[in-house]
This record gives structure tokens, C-alpha cells and sequence, in this order.
């Protein structure tokens, strides 16, 4: 098996860092793990569990000009954003690695969002499987797993002090080529178990469930706020506007949350979701009824970051439950 | 050739009183420092503390408040609210980092064209003496 | 405490006198609270009340305004009540409070059964609610007199460069998910200036230069008005010291013009009044 030491892999990422970008887990503010370019493997930092948030932010950053215009003796010119450097993100987890795959599926259908598509095709992803698993993942129900190659180009498996490779698909082959591996006999550990969710047949149990009172209820509790949006790895909505700076126009995309009460409010005042309920299951429909019906996959990758994160326990693992549980009545 | 660091001082104006005072200074001829660039407002109450902290977020290095003397405000009780507001501002500014010399809050009537170029010189100053704001 | 506070729910909605109770029960980690609106009778032995129950319920009572609602109020949770009452927020007359006295709440972490007592509750002078119409739990025999604000003279003996760069890191992590307003009983405005457009004071952007704009000028808009119940700094993805900036604002609003938010429902907030002759450390 292909192996990598501790120190042939701090070496690999400094040679990475001279010619692009290199983004991995690193603690940040308050103590959370965030994915932040680095310039050396010193501050990366793979021991807890998943970083507070995905790397989603930088497909499909929080906020990003996405062109400018510039006016000059009456002609304008849109100048678009520029990718400066290949990249690679390391330390993603499956479960992540399968949300950027469930991303492409809207950002790359034809026409594909060009910024999106440009940094999915020079970036490269090296995962790190998981061997501890969190009280709130269940990424085996979502097509994903703790040791899951599947959407990653490389996979590093924690083993007898240094890490197993597995080169998945040939971009991540090109981007070992910097790296001096050996050969290593290994016995790797199972993955670790995950807890299961009911997820088999959620789209039809949705389908069955719309109009039930259920939305209500649970929405009576939720503050919609934006955070199960923001920290989920596969929620896209945004918002797009322009901003005078001083010498340009810039075209602005940031995150936003179908669960805000004025998403979808329009000019003039209407607003197509204007209850809680409505929103609510706007939320769940998205990702277990809409989405599978378009793509073919449940939009989530059970990551659990919305279940740790909501301030009132709205947990989509109990979301599932009761869903099915009401398409039986 | 090195030049001294200028300040960027914005400064919100009532039009009744401090604003009057500062045309008396201009028709008086009285000099003051030209770092401050004024806005005119109906009362010194219309300075919204939103006002200040995106003028320190576009790159002032300072912001004076100027209206009424209590008790004189032209729509009778304006000022005693900037006073409440802009003390309130002015402590919780300075525990975020933006230095209790960067705001400051003045009562310059309209006859007191002196006063308001001596105000004026006395912050440019002050704020000058702390540098630039750190970006 | 539960239990009374169940029967009691019990009794309210059989007798009709109220259309639901807003409490809390257990949360899917099995450790941690959440929110539960009771409708039916058969779901008030859900209710729980302990040192997990950190929400502020009376956020929820604006989306109530015209229903008789009961809620289980702690004492930061009725200050809340009471600073919407005094704003003319609320109806009195739909409510029913159920107030607890409260030894003070844990840190919300998902899944800790160890989470420690957060940080305000242990400079806490009000353990019995300001306001109630039913009490649950043993009046203390005294309650600390003396505003107690250590964490802001700590934070005080730091020097403006190290109090930029701190908030400066905070401003970073900030992702304008909004959950400190949505979970804060004062952020009931319709539209907040963070969503204005003309001008647009904050934007759709998400960098430290909004977020700080966003942060402070939120905390200010509730000064005066912040009850101190800590939901915002709960609620808050990232970890951010909410805290830090609403209790320095508490602090002064006490320092300067003898004012504690929620205490009673009719006496005029500061930024209402002022004193003609007052002297105020303001820069002038």
C-alpha cells in the first residue's frame, strides 16, 4: 500500500504551497477549526472532528465579486474575477468531498457557473478519512462514508504514524507526483461505525407528507435564522447585488437562506413563503424532494454540522424520522 | 521628502448653531485645518451612531459632532439626546478598538466662529498625535 | 421544577385560558434543551425546566401578539417580557407567565452532559423573575445588590491595538448568519437596517468590514434594551463574545444614566428621556 510519513507529507504540502493555494483545517477564532489557506502543513490541524464549516466557501465563497465594471472616456469594460493559482484543499472529509459533488450537479449544469467550474477544475482534493465518528453524523445514510473515496482525488487514511494513499482518480495521481511515498505493508483499521437515519424512500415519504400540519409545528420553534444553510455543505442559495466602491462596480454574490422571512419577498412587497411552515418545509423539500427529483440525490451528505449548529434542535435526522413515519399514516 | 501624516476628519454639523459658526469662521477669515470635511445635518440628534461608525469603516481617522449648547437647540431638546447617545457611542467605541480621542462631541453656537476654528485646530491634533486608524 | 410547571400547563390549557405554552424539553442529543409549543394536553409532560433551558422564549411571544400564549419565563427571559411591554410589544393581557427562579444555565454545547454555568450567570442579581403570574422554584433569602461587570474590566486593561485586533479576528469569523438577532427578544423590527437598501448601511456582503458594522451597530441598537439573557452569544455559530458587547453597553447604560433594562415595564428607557443638566463623559 501506498504510504506517506509524517514527514514526507509535510514536506509535500510545503512544495505545494510554492506554486498554489493551499487550503486545510486550521484553528482559528474561539478555538473553531476553519479551512484557511495555509503556507505550511505547521498550522493544519486534522485531529478534532470536521471543521466548523465547510470548505464549500471556496467553490462557492460566503461572499465574492463575481466581476467588475470600470468606466473609462465613456466606455466600460467588465472585468472579470480572476483565478490566480491552482489549489488544493486538504484534510476534506467524505462527507464534504460528496457536497462539492452534489454542488457541481446545479453549478455545472449547462450553462455552468464559469468561477465555480474554473476553481472545481484546477483544484485537487486530498481527503482524510475519518476514524472518529461525531454524536451527529450519519454519513452512511447520505451515500457517503467515514473512509468514502468516492468525489475525493486523493485518500489519506491515518495509519501507524503517518498516512495510507489512496489515488483515486488522475488529477489526484499528478498532484502525488510532488510527494515521495513508500511501500508499506498495512492493516488498516474498519471505519468506524455511524448511527443510521431512515433515509431509503425519504422522497417519496415527502412527497406523501407536503401539506401536513407537521411544517408548522416544527417551525413554530425555528428562529430562521441562516445558519443550517450557511454551515450545510450542499445549501447554494444566494443573493447577488451591485456595489459603487470608489473607482469600480462591483457585481456582489453572498450566501443566503431560503429559512430568512424576506428571501423570497419580491418587489412590491409580495412574498410566495410568507409563513414559518412554509419555509420550513421549503428547507426539507429542497434537499429530500426537489433535488433528488432534478439530480437524483438527496442534497445532504450527513455531515450533522445543521444538527450540532441550530439553535433550537432542528435536527433533519428527526425531520427523516417523522417524515417517514407520516407517509405511513 | 517626508510628509507629516494628515488625518481624515469628517465632521456632522447642526445647521442652526455649529454650522453657522463655522460660516462665521470662513467669512472671518479665520483659519483652521483643513483635514475636516463637514456635513451638514438639521440637528446634532439626526447624527444616527450609524453615521459614525461607516465613517470610520470609509477611512476617517476622526469624527467631530458639533451642535447646540443644551438648553439652546433649535428644535428645543435634540442635543440632550445627542448627549446621551454620542457618550454611550463614544465608551463602547473605545472598548471596540476605536480610541475615546478619534470621537468627539462639541456645543459651538452660531456666534462662535473663534471657537469653532480652535476646536477644530484642538482635534485635527489630537487625532493626528494617534496616527492612522490600523486598516 | 418540571413537574409544577407541567401541572400547571396542564391546568391553563384545559381551562382554555391559554391557546398554547411556550417551554422546553429535552433535545435530541438527549442532553441539551429546546424549544416546545404545547397545544394539546397530551404533550405537557414533555416540559422540562433545568440549567439547559438557555433560550430566550420571549422571542417567540411576537409572533403571538393577538393569541393568549402562556411561556415559562426565567428571570432574563421576563426582563425580555417586560422591555417589550414597556416598547408596547406585547399584550398583557394574552399572557401568562410562568416564571422560575433560576440558580443560572449552561453553555450550550451539542452533546456535552459536562457543559459549565455560563460566564453572566455568575454575577447574577435577579434569580427570581421581575414579573410572573405563577412561580416555580424558592425565592433566594437575598439576591447581590451591586452591578458586577469583572468581564468588562478585564477586557478594559487591554490597549486599543489589542482590542482592534481581537474584534478585528471576531469581525473574520462573522458569517451574518443573523441568528443572534433572530434569537434576541429586542430584534423585532420588520425591517432591520442591516437589510436597508437606501442606504444600504451593511449590504448582502459578508467581510470583516460589514460584519463589524453589523455587530456594533446591532449591540448599540439594543443598548438600553439588552436584558442580558445571553441567547445571542448561544445562538451564535462561531463562538462570537456577544456578550462582551452587550454587557459593556449594560454597564454604561447603569454608569450613566441608573438605567437596567427589563426591570419594570414602565419606566422610560434612556434614549427616551434625558436630564437637562446632566454632565456625561461624551468627548464634549
Amino acid at each position: 500500500m501506498l504510504f506517506l510519513t509524517g514527514k514526507s507529507l509535510t514536506a509535500w504540502i510545503s512544495q505545494l504551497t510554492m506554486d498554489r493555494t493551499v487550503i486545510a483545517p486550521v484553528k482559528g477564532a474561539n478555538d473553531l477549526v476553519f479551512f484557511q489557506p495555509v503556507t505550511g502543513s505547521e498550522a493544519i490541524f486534522i485531529k478534532s472532528q470536521n471543521a466548523a464549516l465547510s470548505p464549500k466557501d471556496w467553490f462557492f465563497p460566503r461572499s465574492e465579486a463575481i466581476m467588475s465594471f470600470v468606466t473609462k472616456n465613456g466606455k466600460t469594460q467588465i472585468i472579470p474575477a480572476v483565478m490566480e493559482k491552482d489549489a488544493v484543499i486538504f484534510g476534506i472529509r467524505p462527507c464534504d468531498a460528496r457536497a462539492i459533488s452534489l454542488l457541481d450537479k446545479p453549478f455545472l449544469a449547462e450553462p455552468a457557473d464559469a468561477l465555480y467550474q474554473e476553481r472545481r477544475n484546477r483544484t485537487t482534493l486530498v481527503g482524510i478519512a475519518c476514524v472518529t465518528v461525531c454524536q451527529e453524523c450519519f454519513c452512511t445514510s447520505m451515500g457517503s462514508g467515514p473512509a468514502d473515496p468516492k468525489s475525493l482525488d486523493i485518500l489519506l487514511t491515518p495509519a501507524d504514524g503517518g498516512f495510507a494513499v489512496q489515488v483515486v482518480t488522475d488529477k489526484g495521481k499528478r498532484l502525488l507526483e510532488k510527494a515521495i511515498t513508500q511501500d508499506k505493508e498495512l492493516v488498516l483499521p474498519n471505519p468506524p461505525e455511524v448511527k443510521t437515519v431512515p433515509s431509503s424512500g425519504v422522497t417519496e415519504a415527502m412527497r406523501k407528507a407536503f401539506n401536513n400540519i407537521y411544517w408548522d409545528r416544527v417551525a413554530d420553534r425555528c428562529i430562521h435564522c441562516n445558519i443550517c444553510s450557511f454551515v450545510c455543505p450542499c445549501c447554494y442559495c444566494f443573493d447577488v447585488r451591485d456595489y459603487k466602491e470608489k473607482d469600480k462596480i462591483q457585481r456582489v454574490r453572498s450566501w443566503e437562506s431560503c429559512e430568512s422571512a424576506l428571501f423570497t419577498r419580491a418587489a412590491g412587497g409580495h412574498n410566495p413563503r410568507p409563513s414559518k411552515g412554509a419555509r420550513m418545509r421549503q428547507r426539507f423539500a429542497h434537499k429530500l424532494l426537489y433535488f433528488p427529483d432534478i439530480f437524483g440525490d438527496l442534497k445532504c451528505t450527513g455531515c450533522g454540522r445543521c444538527v450540532k449548529n441550530c439553535p433550537v434542535n432542528i435536527d433533519i435526522r428527526e425531520i427523516i424520522s417523522d417524515v417517514q413515519k407520516l407517509a405511513r399514516e | 521628502m517626508v510628509t507629516a501624516y494628515q488625518p481624515r476628519i469628517i465632521g456632522f454639523l447642526c445647521n442652526w448653531c455649529s454650522y453657522a459658526g463655522a460660516d462665521l469662521a470662513g467669512t472671518s477669515r479665520i483659519s483652521y485645518p483643513g483635514n475636516i470635511r463637514i456635513i451638514r445635518v438639521p440637528c446634532s440628534a439626526r447624527v444616527d451612531p450609524l453615521f459614525i461608525v461607516k465613517a470610520f469603516q470609509y477611512g476617517a481617522d476622526g469624527v467631530l459632532v458639533a451642535g447646540c449648547h443644551p438648553g439652546d437647540c433649535h428644535y428645543s431638546e435634540g442635543n440632550y439626546h445627542t448627549r446621551r447617545r454620542l457618550a454611550l457611542l463614544h465608551s463602547f467605541l473605545d472598548f471596540t478598538g476605536i480610541e475615546k480621542e478619534r470621537l468627539r462631541l462639541e456645543w459651538v453656537s452660531a456666534s462662535e466662529g473663534k471657537r469653532w476654528s480652535q476646536v477644530v485646530t484642538d482635534f485635527t491634533a489630537q487625532v493626528a498625535a494617534l496616527g492612522p486608524r490600523a486598516k | 421544577m418540571s413537574q409544577p410547571i407541567r401541572d400547571k400547563a396542564r391546568e391553563l390549557l384545559q381551562t382554555k385560558k391559554v391557546e398554547c405554552v411556550i417551554g422546553w424539553e429535552r433535545a435530541t442529543d438527549g442532553v441539551t434543551a429546546r424549544p416546545l409549543f404545547v397545544y394539546d394536553i397530551k404533550d405537557v409532560d414533555r416540559l422540562i425546566f433545568d440549567q439547559t433551558c438557555v433560550h430566550n422564549l420571549s422571542r417567540y411571544l411576537r409572533d403571538r401578539k393577538d393569541k393568549t400564549t402562556a411561556i415559562v419565563a426565567k428571570p432574563c427571559d421576563a426582563r425580555g417580557i417586560n422591555m417589550l411591554l414597556n416598547e408596547q410589544q406585547l399584550d398583557r393581557q394574552k399572557l401568562f407567565i410562568i416564571g422560575v427562579v433560576c440558580q443560572g444555565v449552561n453553555e450550550r454545547c451539542w452533546g456535552q452532559a459536562d457543559a459549565r454555568q455560563q460566564e453572566r450567570c455568575q454575577w447574577c442579581r435577579q434569580h427570581v423573575p421581575p414579573v410572573y403570574d405563577f412561580l416555580v422554584g424558592e425565592k433566594p433569602a437575598s439576591e447581590p445588590s451591586a452591578p458586577s461587570y469583572p468581564d468588562i474590566a478585564e477586557f478594559e486593561k487591554k490597549s486599543p491595538e489589542e482590542r482592534r485586533a481581537f474584534w478585528e479576528e471576531q469581525y473574520q469569523a462573522c458569517i451574518r448568519c443573523n441568528a443572534c438577532r433572530h434569537s434576541c427578544p429586542g430584534c423585532y423590527c420588520q425591517e432591520c437596517f442591516a437589510e436597508n437598501l437606501d442606504p444600504t448601511w451593511v449590504g448582502i456582503r459578508i467581510a470583516p468590514a460589514e460584519s463589524q458594522i453589523w455587530n456594533l451597530v446591532r449591540a448599540f441598537h439594543l443598548s438600553g434594551r439588552c436584558v442580558d439573557c445571553g441567547a445571542c452569544e448561544q445562538a451564535c455559530p462561531v463562538n462570537i463574545p456577544l456578550m462582551l458587547l452587550n454587557r459593556k453597553l449594560q454597564k454604561d447604560g447603569i454608569d450613566f444614566f441608573g438605567f437596567e433594562p427589563g426591570l419594570s415595564a414602565e419606566t422610560a428607557p434612556p434614549f427616551a428621556t434625558f436630564k437637562k443638566d446632566e454632565k456625561l463623559e461624551g468627548g464634549e
